[in-house]
């Protein structure tokens, strides 16, 4: 009787552990989960990441020709002389001198 | 009171005007001026500093050689070539080649030599390329009307007149241009034509604004040109040039940039132009 019972029990434990084990392997938690969705925010990742480069690339760039530019410009302007603003009016006066040809 | 001076320098009449009572050593430190600067920058003098510059095509140049023509140079770039230090072989050709005032009536021409550029002016050094001469006339005497309102002004407000180029320090100057008086508070004014300085050689009428693109005496509608500028030399520049430049192209570069010019055509016409109108 005592034999009996035991065996019944070893089945039952053994039975679970079965179907345990089937479940567990039917799972296959090895491999990993292929979502669409995260697949796709893995390309979108990419691809924002090599634009945001190739924008950084192109500000650099602007910013470099800006420089330059500027540059030049203030360089230009430092050496063109600063024609002083010759102050001249017609008058109804006598000159006191005249201009002629030199 | 206005103290005034008269002499003969740089082949020209000079006249010197000061608002001063006392201001005869300033009178004499600028009439010196004119004669020290006339040493120095004049084509007719063999022991020059240009003379020896133009003979040998290179010297070490005092300071204000090397000013003017540094001067000269800028004048040109800026010009884009209307006004050009390397005419002298031109003027030579044409017959300018001696003191205006030894200049026989009559005589040969020979052609135009080609336009020559080469002019250097490095650290301490002037160099000519070969062949090449400088004259500085209408510039060197802008610049020492310049130089000698600076010493004159230390006697008080002044003007300075060198045959039509005229530098002012201080005060309010009444100046006679053809018709018309101007009130000049500052800065300088030149007149550039071909009523004088001219001659005849083989038949034909020559004159000293030499247009440096043909090496020949400029052939323009204009016979007087006077421009009100910035200082003397300014002035002086800008009235050559705007004097190759013809009438027309000459007024509108007057009025593009509002620089007071005075215009007289051979046919006697009186233009204004540069914000005179």
């Amino acid at each position: 009787m005592t034999n009996h019972a035991g065996r019944l029990y070893a089945l039952a434990i053994g039975l679970v552990v079965f179907f345990l084990a089937w479940a567990v392997v039917a799972a296959r938690p090895w491999v990993a989960t292929a979502d669409p969705r995260q697949k796709a925010l893995v390309v979108r990742q990419v691809q924002l990441q090599r634009e945001a480069k190739l924008v950084s690339q192109i500000v650099a760039q602007r910013a470099q020709l800006a420089r330059v530019t500027r540059n030049r410009q203030l360089a230009s302007a430092a050496a063109a002389p600063v024609a002083p603003v010759a102050a001249v009016r017609v008058v109804n006066l006598p000159p006191l001198t005249i201009t002629r040809t030199s | 009171m206005i103290n005034r001076r008269m002499f003969h320098a740089m082949g020209t009449e000079i006249e010197l005007l000061v608002d001063a009572d006392h201001a005869e050593r300033s009178l004499d430190a600028a009439e010196l001026e004119f004669h020290r600067l006339e040493a120095l920058l004049s084509r007719f003098r063999d022991d020059s500093e240009l003379s020896r510059l133009n003979r040998d095509g290179s010297i070490e140049p005092g300071r204000d050689l090397a000013r003017v023509v540094e001067l000269a140079l800028e004048a040109r770039d800026r010009t884009s070539g209307r006004f050009d230090p390397t005419v002298h072989n031109a003027l030579v050709a044409a017959g300018y080649d001696r003191s205006f005032e030894q200049l026989p009536a009559e005589g040969e021409t020979t052609p135009p030599p080609p336009a020559a550029r080469g002019v250097w002016l490095r650290p301490g050094r002037i160099e000519l390329e070969p062949g090449v001469q400088i004259d500085l006339g209408g510039i060197g005497k802008g610049y020492a009307a310049e130089r000698a309102a600076e010493l004159l002004a230390l006697a008080g407000p002044c003007l300075v007149n060198a045959g039509g180029d005229i530098a002012i320090r201080g005060g309010s100057w009444p100046v006679g241009v053809e018709h018309i008086t101007l009130q000049l508070d500052s800065g300088g004014l030149a007149t550039s034509g071909r009523d004088r300085r001219r001659w005849q050689r083989g038949g034909r009428e020559l004159h000293h604004l030499i247009d440096p693109a043909t090496g020949e005496p400029s052939e323009t509608d204009l016979l007087r040109v006077t421009v009100v500028a910035g200082d003397a030399v300014d002035a002086e520049v800008a009235a050559k040039s705007l004097f190759l430049a013809g009438s027309k192209r000459a007024a509108a570069e007057a009025n593009a940039a509002g620089m007071p010019a005075v215009l007289v055509t051979e046919d006697g016409r009186t233009l204004l132009a540069g914000g005179l109108a």
